[in-house]
C-alpha cells in the first residue's frame, strides 16, 4: 500500500480515525498526532505523459495528465468549475487527475452499441467529490474521439436569477430566456466549429414574417442567427437540439456523428425555479423553453449517442444540503424520466490520490510552508481537508 | 414608611462604601496587590484571589508566559543553552498564565498574524477577520506562483512564493525606525523625535496598513484584494504605507533640534 511509503504507523491510525469521524458525521477536527521524525520518502509518480483519454487505463489511476492549451480554450469555454479555472490560471497549465469514475464512464462509452437508443449515465456523490471534473474528463474523451458535444455547464443557472423573461413566440404558455440562450449558443459555436458547416438542416424554420432559415442550409447559419437575434435565441436552441437529435441516428458511413449530451446539475430540470412571472406567481420548469427542450434531449428515444449527467446539490433550489443520492435530488418526476440510467458513484480521494495531489502541489510550488522532518503540514492538510477533493 | 426607607437607603449611600462599579473594584484590588507584589517578587508564594476574572485581569508577575511551540519541548538536553536550562527549571516550579483561545501549538500558528487579525477585527467578528487574512494570503500566493510559472528560468529563483515570508518582510519594511512624541515645554507642545519600542513599531506598521486599505480603496474592491496589493507593494518598498513611514521619518529629521526635550 502506498500509505506505508509516506505515512508512518501513527499517521495511518490518524487516517483511520478520520474515516470513522467522517462516517459518523461528527464534523469535529482531529488534533494533530505528534509525529516522530521517521520517514522513508520514496519518489512516487504523479504525472503521466499519456494525454489522450482513450489510451488511459487503470495503470494511470491517481496520476495527472495535461490538457493541451488549445483544447482548454475550444472544448471548455464554459465547462470547468470556477476554482479549477483559477488553478489553471495560477499554474499556467491544466492538469486533470485520472480517477476511477471517469475511467469507468469512458470504458462504458467505448463498449456501448450506438445503433440502440441513447444510454443515460448519472454521476452522483458527496459535495466536492469531483463529479464536474469527472464529467469534464469524459467530455475531453468525447471531443478527442470526434463526437459532437452538447455541454450545458450548469443547468441550475437556467432556473434562477433570470434578468429577462420573455413570453415565447412559438408557444403562448411558455417563457423564453434570451440572455442565457445566446450565451450558450456562443459557447456551443466555439466548441463544435468543425460540425457547423457539415450538418445541414432538414426543415425550414420561420422566425418572423420576413426571416426564415431554409432547409439544407448549414447549422452554422442557424447558430449565428441565434447569437445575433437575441429575441429568438431560445427557439434557435430548441431547433438545434431537435436537428442534432434527428441526425445523430445516422450511421457512420454516411457522414454521421455521435452526440454527447453533457448536463451538469440535471436535478434542476425537475425541481422548482425561483423565477417569477409578472403577477408574482412562480414559473414551473416545464414553462421555460430551454428546460422543455432539454427534457426532450434526455428522453431515450434517439440513437447514436449518450447522455452524461451530473447531480449537484450546491446550486440547487429548495433541496436539503445533506442530500446527494439520485432519488433524493431528482425527485419522483425526475427519477421516472431518467429511469433507466447507469449510476456512477464518485467518492472522495483515496490515500494514493491524496498523495498524488500533494506531490503535484509540491511540484507546482503551491505548498509553501517549510517542511519539517516531522510531516506536520502534511498531517494537517490530510486531517483538515477530510480527503475531499474540493478542499485540496 | 416608604419615605423612611428612601432616607435610610440615601444615608447608607452617603455613609456606606462608595458605590464603585464592580470591574473597577477588581481592578483596584489587583493594581494595589501587584504593586506590593512587584516589590517583593522574590519572596512570593503563588497566590491568586479566590475569584479571578481572567479577561481584564493583570496576572501576578510571579506567573510565567506560556510557550506554545512544540519544537522547543522536543529539543534534547545537550542543545540547550544555560539560559534555556534555567528557564526550564523555573517552569517546573512557577505557575503559568493561561493562553488566549486563539493560540495553538500547530505549525501554522504565528503571533504576528494573530495580532494582525485582532487589529483587523470589528465588533468581535474574528471569523470574518481571519477569513479575510486567509484570502489575502491565498491571493498573495496565487499572484506570486503565477509570476513564477511565467518567468524565464533564470529569474525563477528571485520570486518569493511563500505568503508568510512576504507578509513578514512587508511589515518589516513598513515599520518606522523613529517616532514622534508630543512633549509640553514652556506652555507649547513640540513634536519630539523619540525611539520606539518593538511593539510600538509593529503596531504602527499594522495600523497604517489596515487604515490605508480601509480608506483608500474603490468601493467595489474587496479588502483582501486591496490588502494583497498593498502587501506586495510594501514588499518591494513602494506604495502608500511606505510613503507614510518616510513622511514620519522626514518629520522626525526636521524636528531634530528638539531632540534634547526628551528626558528618557
Amino acid at each position: 500500500m502506498t500509505l506505508h511509503r509516506l505515512f508512518p504507523l501513527r499517521l495511518r491510525q490518524t487516517i483511520a480515525q478520520v474515516r470513522l469521524l467522517h462516517g459518523s458525521g461528527c464534523g469535529h477536527q482531529l488534533e494533530e498526532v505528534a509525529m516522530e521524525p521517521e520517514l522513508r520518502k520514496e519518489t512516487s509518480v504523479f504525472r503521466t505523459q499519456v494525454n489522450d483519454p482513450a489510451c488511459q487505463s487503470e495503470r494511470h489511476l491517481g496520476q495527472y495528465y495535461t490538457l493541451p492549451t488549445s483544447h482548454l480554450h475550444t472544448i471548455f469555454p464554459h465547462g470547468l468549475p470556477a476554482r479549477y479555472q483559477q488553478q489553471v490560471k495560477t499554474f499556467n497549465e491544466g492538469c486533470v487527475m485520472v480517477r476511477q469514475p471517469a475511467l469507468e464512464l469512458i470504458s462504458y462509452l467505448k463498449a456501448a452499441d450506438y445503433s440502440k437508443p441513447a444510454v443515460r449515465y448519472l454521476l452522483y456523490g458527496l459535495k466536492g467529490s469531483g463529479k464536474t471534473m469527472s464529467l469534464c474528463h469524459t467530455i475531453h474523451y468525447c471531443s478527442t474521439q470526434g463526437w459532437l458535444v452538447l455541454h450545458i455547464p450548469d443547468a441550475h443557472l437556467w432556473v434562477k436569477n433570470c434578468k429577462e423573461l420573455l413570453p415565447s413566440s412559438y408557444h403562448t404558455s411558455r417563457f423564453d430566456q434570451p440572455i442565457e440562450a445566446s450565451n450558450w449558443l456562443r459557447n456551443f459555436r466555439t466548441t463544435n466549429e468543425r460540425f457547423l458547416s457539415k450538418i445541414k438542416l432538414r426543415q425550414r424554420y420561420t422566425w418572423t414574417k420576413r426571416e426564415s432559415t431554409e432547409k439544407g442550409s448549414p447549422l452554422g447559419e442557424l447558430v449565428d442567427m441565434g447569437v445575433s437575434r437575441v429575441k429568438s435565441s431560445s427557439d434557435v436552441v430548441g431547433a438545434v437540439l431537435k436537428e442534432l437529435r434527428l441526425q445523430a441516428a445516422e450511421t457512420e458511413e454516411s457522414e454521421g456523428f455521435r452526440l454527447a449530451v453533457a448536463i451538469d446539475g440535471v436535478n434542476s430540470l425537475w425541481g422548482r425555479t425561483t423565477i417569477k412571472k409578472e403577477d408574482k406567481s412562480p414559473v414551473a420548469p416545464e414553462e421555460l423553453t430551454l428546460i422543455h427542450n432539454l427534457r426532450k434531449m434526455i428522453d431515450n428515444n434517439w440513437c447514436g449517442g449518450a447522455v452524461i449527467a451530473t447531480l449537484s446539490q450546491t446550486g440547487s433550489l429548495y433541496s436539503p444540503s445533506s442530500a446527494y443520492l439520485p432519488k433524493e435530488l431528482l425527485g419522483e418526476e425526475g427519477f421516472d424520466s431518467m429511469d433507466p440510467f447507469i449510476p456512477v458513484p464518485v467518492s472522495n480521494y483515496s490515500e494514493k490520490e491524496f498523495e498524488s495531489c500533494y506531490l503535484y502541489y509540491l511540484d507546482r510550488h503551491w505548498l509553501q510552508h517549510p517542511h519539517s522532518e516531522s510531516h506536520s503540514p502534511q498531517t494537517c492538510i490530510l486531517v483538515w481537508s477530510f480527503l475531499i477533493p474540493y478542499f485540496n | 414608611m416608604a419615605q423612611n426607607a428612601c432616607i435610610l437607603s440615601h444615608r447608607q449611600n452617603l455613609h456606606g462604601d462608595l458605590h464603585i462599579p464592580e470591574s473597577l473594584c477588581w481592578g483596584l484590588q489587583s493594581t494595589t496587590f501587584s504593586k506590593m507584589a512587584a516589590s517583593i517578587t522574590g519572596l512570593l508564594k503563588p497566590w491568586t484571589p479566590r475569584l479571578f476574572l481572567v479577561r481584564w485581569s493583570r496576572y501576578n508577575p510571579y506567573y510565567l508566559e506560556p510557550e506554545p511551540r512544540k519544537e522547543l519541548y522536543n529539543m534534547p538536553e545537550t542543545e540547550l543553552t544555560t539560559e534555556q536550562k534555567e528557564e526550564r527549571e523555573l517552569k517546573a516550579v512557577r505557575p503559568i498564565k493561561a493562553t488566549t483561545n486563539s493560540t495553538t501549538s500547530s505549525v501554522f500558528n504565528d503571533p504576528v498574524l494573530s495580532k494582525f487579525v485582532n487589529m483587523m477585527m470589528r465588533d468581535g467578528e474574528k471569523i470574518l477577520a481571519r477569513g479575510i487574512l486567509t484570502q489575502t494570503l491565498e491571493s498573495l500566493k496565487r499572484k506570486q506562483v503565477e509570476k513564477y510559472h511565467k518567468a524565464p528560468q533564470g529569474k525563477k529563483a528571485e520570486i518569493e512564493c511563500n505568503p508568510y515570508a512576504i507578509f513578514h518582510q512587508a511589515l518589516e519594511n513598513c515599520m518606522p525606525v523613529i517616532g514622534l512624541a508630543s512633549i509640553q515645554k514652556g506652555g507649547k507642545f513640540y513634536q519630539v523625535p523619540v525611539p520606539l519600542t518593538d511593539n510600538r513599531r509593529r503596531f504602527l506598521a499594522m495600523k497604517w496598513m489596515i487604515t490605508e486599505c480601509r480608506d483608500n480603496k474603490n468601493r467595489r474592491t474587496l479588502m483582501y484584494e486591496k490588502l494583497s496589493q498593498e502587501l506586495l507593494a510594501a514588499y518591494s518598498k513602494e506604495g502608500n504605507v511606505i510613503k507614510r513611514k518616510h513622511e514620519l521619518h522626514k518629520m522626525a529629521e526636521s524636528n531634530r533640534a528638539y531632540a534634547h526635550y526628551r528626558w528618557w
